[in-house]
């Protein structure tokens, strides 16, 4: 997952972000989620990228090759996101596959906020990673079953 | 007479990042949020090459390259797919669809621009004097 989040981020973004291991979830006072689901057989589970709603708006600008303040809507944002997850969930779906555990993903959905937290389902095991880049975190978290 | 490429993908992000890949080139972009439009698209603009997401709602992109290829008016035209899902099995069972290229995101333009010259005679615009 390290690796399939830093490669997003920079070659997408030009953004070099580092894992920083065992750091405490960062409080996201306003927060843009994004989230893709996977499903097969053999496992289910869903990824879930976290941003403060500023920096999801820096990541959208450098996607698209505008300044931040060029950001019209939400929507832009909202589609950079979850475009971000999607490719971050497709290295995993590709490593999962490849190790035998075919499965499908959804498409792209967001979840804006504050203050919220996702729970996990019964049996599902949970994963949370944090990234930064310069004062800014980025989360991805992992909810995987194996049937 | 310019290049026409078709662009199908639901992620407006990814059309307009294809589209800024292209812009240099002596090309006209012609764009399709999912697989039932991106027919429709191919049908009507009969495109030199088509830029193809996988997965996408309503028709993904396997099924319209299938649907593609099973028509004799548009079998022929070139498809790259884009996808972010690269599995050894995915890629061979699309590979077996008869797409041209395949290119994994995340992608930077000067990947998509090398996979597309190699399908299509792509030229740079002029530089104005």
């Amino acid at each position: 997952m390290t690796r399939h989040l830093v490669d997003v981020f920079e070659t997408m973004l030009s953004m070099p972000v580092t894992l920083r291991p065992g750091a405490p979830q960062p409080n996201f006072d306003s927060r843009v989620t994004g989230s893709v689901g996977f499903a097969g057989e053999k496992v289910n589970g869903a990824i879930y990228l976290h941003m403060s709603a500023p920096f999801a708006c820096t990541v959208a600008a450098a996607m698209l090759g505008l300044k931040p303040e060029e950001i019209s809507d939400d929507n832009e944002v909202n589609d950079v996101v979850g475009e971000a997850t999607n490719m971050i969930t497709g290295g995993l779906k590709s490593w999962l596959c490849d190790s035998g555990a075919e499965c499908a993903m959804s498409t792209p959905a967001i979840i804006r906020g504050q203050s919220f937290s996702i729970q996990p389902m019964p049996d599902v095991a949970r994963e949370s990673l944090v990234f930064a880049y310069e004062e800014n975190f980025v989360v991805v978290e992992i909810h995987i079953k194996l049937n | 007479m310019a290049l026409k490429i078709l662009s199908v993908d639901d992620s407006r992000t990814i059309r307009l990042i294809v589209g800024k890949a292209f812009k240099p080139y002596e090309c006209e972009m012609v764009e399709a949020t999912n697989g039932e439009e991106g027919l429709a698209a191919a049908a009507r603009e009969k495109p030199d090459l088509i830029i193809l997401d996988v997965t996408m709602p309503v028709m993904d992109g396997v099924t319209m390259l299938t649907m593609l290829k099973a028509d004799d008016a548009l079998k022929g035209i070139p498809v790259i797919m884009l996808t972010a899902e690269s599995g050894r099995e995915n890629v061979l069972h699309i590979a077996k669809l008869g797409v041209r290229d395949y290119l994994v995101k995340p992608f930077k333009d000067d990947q998509l621009i090398e996979k597309a010259s190699r399908v299509i005679p792509l030229q740079k615009k002029p530089v104005p004097a």
